[in-house]
């Protein structure tokens, strides 16, 4: 079949197939990012939806969710106990006569016999593992002190691990009060502050500093927030380790981002809108109240949602200003004055991460409880980010312009 | 800056000077005509009658629809009055032309010859000075000429009269037959209003000049 | 130039040279604006024309760097850069249009009220009956009288505009600025607004900016021209469009200019 040549013949085949190229790296890029943050969390939420659901209902381990970390007592069935170490002795005897053997020759039937025992006896460790989960007793300290009788030493092997049982419970509400409090701190701070830049304050030198300041702010790492934090909050003003000495920090940390997304929200509003309203003879302040901020609210409240991402996460700034390892009693209890409430140190959610994996030894029943506590961290995040975003959205609609 | 259209209104002005042009050819073909009674020339001066309407007709459509489509401010919009009104008076002239040279032919044919010219001669030629003026002073932009044109129709009238009283004088003594003399007097009274238009030509020069 | 004095001036113009930063942008200005008349301010662009109108509501107060060098403005025979004036009270008296419409993103009912509002007004009735006031006024009332609690922003550009001039009536000035109204707007709603004009120099006295020149000519009484930040001639529309003195005027009107 002719091509008939005319003015709008096709481009040459190679243009079109570089072209091609390209838009399918571009894809496969951005699939692999999904693909990587898909894998992350799915990661934590099967392996955290371990420790947080259950078979039974309610379906969800209120326990998991409510109590404070505990000592976690274990007695495994001692025959099992034995039998596995057995199995396993002889596991690791067969593979060491195999490897000796890989070395003379003529004893490749031998070789294969060898592994045909050892997969016999991997298959039986499996069995051995069933019933060994089904088989052991897992008590967290309020349980133990409930038990009327022990188990008998005779059959069960008793173990204890710091940490791994009970729950999140004081970490949960520790980390909701820090957020809250640090966002509405940063949120009046940083507002208050977009608003200056973006209306009345006039360009020059003085204002490019200022800039500059709160630019150079959003690139300081975080374990030297902690550090003025604890110097400044902690001792300095002798707070000591405190809630509201974190708030400060956290605040602190969050005020790049609120400021610049808040006044690039207020920027965008339409000057005409401002002009009409200050024609009409209305002050400056009453102009920005009625005519300016309304429309920018949801813009700050994406702000607020990109400033709780950068606080929620953080263990460094609140480790030496905020965060306890193990409180026993929940922020409201012994409280001598209402002050009280705000000067005492709470746990947080990824401080707890932190304890969990780094200042104990790991086994099988700590990594259930990092798990955990992460897949309740992403959940509790998003929760937060989802009511700013309703917020949001209903705001939107309200103030549509 | 001169604009695409600009060259529109120099079309207008310069088919205003054509109908004048001919306007006063065809006004002194007829006198001439009139003068060495030739009726040649006096079919000449009447076939120039058509291309005059003509040239007016033009002139009206031209300037309405410069009006319409080019919306002219000031000078321009006064431009385009000036060239209705006057491409009226000079179509006028021009029929006045038109007479002149019918009744001329109607005496020649008649006589033969003219025996009364009067002072046709010299009313023409005051007549057609001062239409030939007007036309000048719209080309030159001259204020002082066109100013000094309306005072001149007075002679022209003063001409008239005394042609009449001579031409009625005669006729009521049977020295002329009053057919004739009746075309003569009608002649004086054509060669006056072309007087008149120039000075009409005149007025609206000065109102395109200073848009008073 | 002398300016002509005018019967009743509201708006007295004397000598004033304004600039932005180091550009000078009006030089030796001296008008009149007369008072329940429309005066036109017309001249090519960045002749100082929308300047000298921001001038007279002290708009151009928000950009920085703008000041007077010399002269000043009298409105009501007040000075109004003098000291002790406020600002915020003489934009109740002088109310602005400006050339992209700015209807706020409330609904046209709020729109209106908006004026009276930041003042304090809060009894419904006296909304009410301001707000079908402005609108009758603004020849919009029939438009939107069933629509009043809909988006402002839902409504035809023309009619955003004619809403513009219906909200800056509310505060019941008594000099209406124009900034090129219709320069954004079909011929019909043009004709619209023109209409209104008319209509609205019975009241209130109206300074227009524009760049149409038989727009200036329909709507003015008085027409103002100006050039590189000079007035060059002042006087009655009439004379400006049939029989300008100053030849750069002539070129101007006639479509000669550059």
């Amino acid at each position: 079949m002719q091509m008939h040549i005319n003015k709008f013949t096709k481009r040459p085949a190679r243009d079109a197939a570089v072209e091609n190229l390209l838009i399918t790296s571009f894809r496969i890029a951005t699939y692999l990012i999904v693909i990587a943050a898909g894998c992350i969390f799915v990661n934590i939420t099967y392996n955290g939806a371990k420790a947080v659901f259950q078979a039974e209902a309610p379906f969800v381990n209120i326990g998991f969710l409510t109590q404070k970390p505990q000592t976690l007592h274990v007695y495994e069935p001692k025959a099992i106990f034995f039998e596995q170490n057995a199995v396993n002795k002889q596991i690791v005897a067969l593979e060491q006569q195999s490897e000796a053997l890989a070395y003379s020759k003529n004893s490749d039937k031998e070789i294969l016999s060898i592994q045909e025992e050892i997969a016999g006896l991997k298959a039986r460790n499996k069995m051995l593992e069933k019933a060994r989960k089904s088989g052991r007793l897992l008590y967290s300290d309020s349980e133990y002190q409930k038990l009327e009788a022990l188990p008998d030493p005779e059959n069960y092997i008793y173990n204890n691990y710091a940490y791994s049982g009970g729950g999140i419970g004081p970490a949960i509400i520790g980390t909701c009060l820090l957020v809250i409090g640090s966002i509405t701190i940063a949120l009046l701070l940083g507002v208050l502050c977009a608003i200056f830049l973006s209306e009345y304050s006039r360009p020059g030198k003085t204002l490019q500093l200022v800039r500059l300041s709160i630019l150079n702010l959003s690139g300081v790492p975080s374990i030297v927030f902690g550090l003025f934090g604890f110097g400044i909050f902690v001792l300095f003003f002798g707070w000591g380790v405190s809630l509201i000495a974190g708030w400060f920090t956290l605040a602190i940390m969050a005020l790049p981002v609120i400021i610049t997304a808040s006044e690039e929200s207020m920027r965008s509003i339409p000057k005409g809108f401002r002009e009409g309203s200050l024609a009409l003879g209305a002050s400056e302040w009453t102009t920005i109240r009625t005519n300016v901020l309304p429309y920018a609210l949801p813009g700050i409240l994406t702000s607020s949602i990109m400033g709780i991402a950068r606080v929620a996460g953080e263990t460094a700034p609140i480790m030496f200003t905020a965060a306890f390892a193990l409180r026993d009693q929940l922020p409201w209890q012994g409280l001598e004055k209402p002050s009280d409430f705000f000067f005492q140190g709470v746990m947080a959610l990824p401080y707890h991460i932190y304890v969990v994996s780094s200042k104990i030894p790991q086994n099988e029943y700590t990594r259930n409880m990092q798990y955990g506590t992460a897949f309740v961290f992403l959940c509790i995040v998003g929760a937060f980010a989802l009511s700013s975003i309703l917020l949001r959205i209903r705001l939107r609609s309200k103030y549509r312009w | 800056m001169k604009r695409y259209f600009h060259n529109e209104l120099s079309d207008i002005r310069t088919k205003l000077i054509l109908i004048g042009e001919k306007s006063i050819e065809a006004g002194q073909l007829a006198v001439k005509g009139f003068l060495e009674n030739d009726l040649d020339i006096i079919e000449l001066a009447l076939s120039l009658d058509d291309q005059i309407d003509d040239l007016e007709v033009e002139i009206d459509r031209a300037a309405v629809r410069y009006t319409t489509l080019r919306s002219p401010m000031s000078a321009d919009v006064r431009l385009i009055f000036v060239a209705i009104k006057a491409s009226h008076d000079l179509e006028r002239a021009g029929d006045e032309a038109h007479s002149i040279a019918k009744k001329t032919r109607n005496i020649l044919n008649r006589y033969g010859n003219i025996e009364n010219p009067v002072h046709i001669e010299k009313m023409a030629l005051l007549a057609f000075d001062m239409m030939r003026d007007a036309i000048t002073c719209f080309v030159e932009e001259d204020i002082e000429l066109a100013q000094s044109i309306p005072p001149r129709d007075k002679e022209v009238d003063n001409l008239n009269k005394e042609n009449f009283k001579t031409l009625s004088d005669r006729a009521t003594t049977d020295l002329i037959d009053t057919p004739t003399a009746i075309e003569t007097i009608l002649i004086s009274k054509s060669i006056e209003r072309i007087a008149d238009h120039s000075k009409n030509l005149a007025q609206e020069v000065v109102y395109l000049l200073t848009g008073k | 130039m002398t300016p002509k004095t005018a019967h009743h001036p509201i708006i007295q113009v004397r000598d004033l040279d304004f600039a932005y930063g180091d550009t000078k942008a009006l030089s030796n200005i001296s008008m009149d604006i007369e008072e329940k008349k429309v005066t036109a301010l017309i001249g090519p662009s960045g002749c100082g024309k929308t300047t000298l109108l921001r001038c007279f509501n002290r708009m151009n107060d928000l950009i920085d760097n703008a000041r007077i060098l010399k002269g000043h403005i009298k409105v009501s025979n007040v000075d109004i850069y003098g000291e002790n004036i406020d600002e915020i009270e003489l934009r109740k008296y002088i109310g602005m249009v400006f050339q992209k419409s700015n209807p706020f993103p409330k609904t046209i009912y709020e729109n209106i009220a908006y004026g009276l509002r930041i003042q304090g007004v809060r009894k419904k009735t006296l909304l009410d009956e301001v707000v079908e006031e402005c609108l009758r006024g603004a020849a919009l009332w029939n438009e939107v009288k069933d629509r009043l609690s809909e988006s402002a922003l839902s409504i035809s550009g023309g009619q955003q505009q004619r809403l513009c001039i219906a909200r800056a009536l509310a505060v019941k000035p008594k000099i209406l600025l124009m900034d090129e109204p219709c320069s954004a707007l079909d011929p019909i709603a043009t004709a619209k607004v023109e209409e209104l004009i008319h209509q609205l120099k019975k009241d209130y006295t109206i300074v227009i900016v524009t760049h149409n020149m038989q727009q200036a000519a329909r709507v003015s009484d008085k027409t103002a021209f100006f050039y590189v930040g000079e007035l060059i001639e002042y006087s009655k529309t009439d004379d400006i469009f049939m029989n300008p003195s100053d030849p750069q005027t002539e070129a101007y009107v006639s479509g000669r200019f550059g």
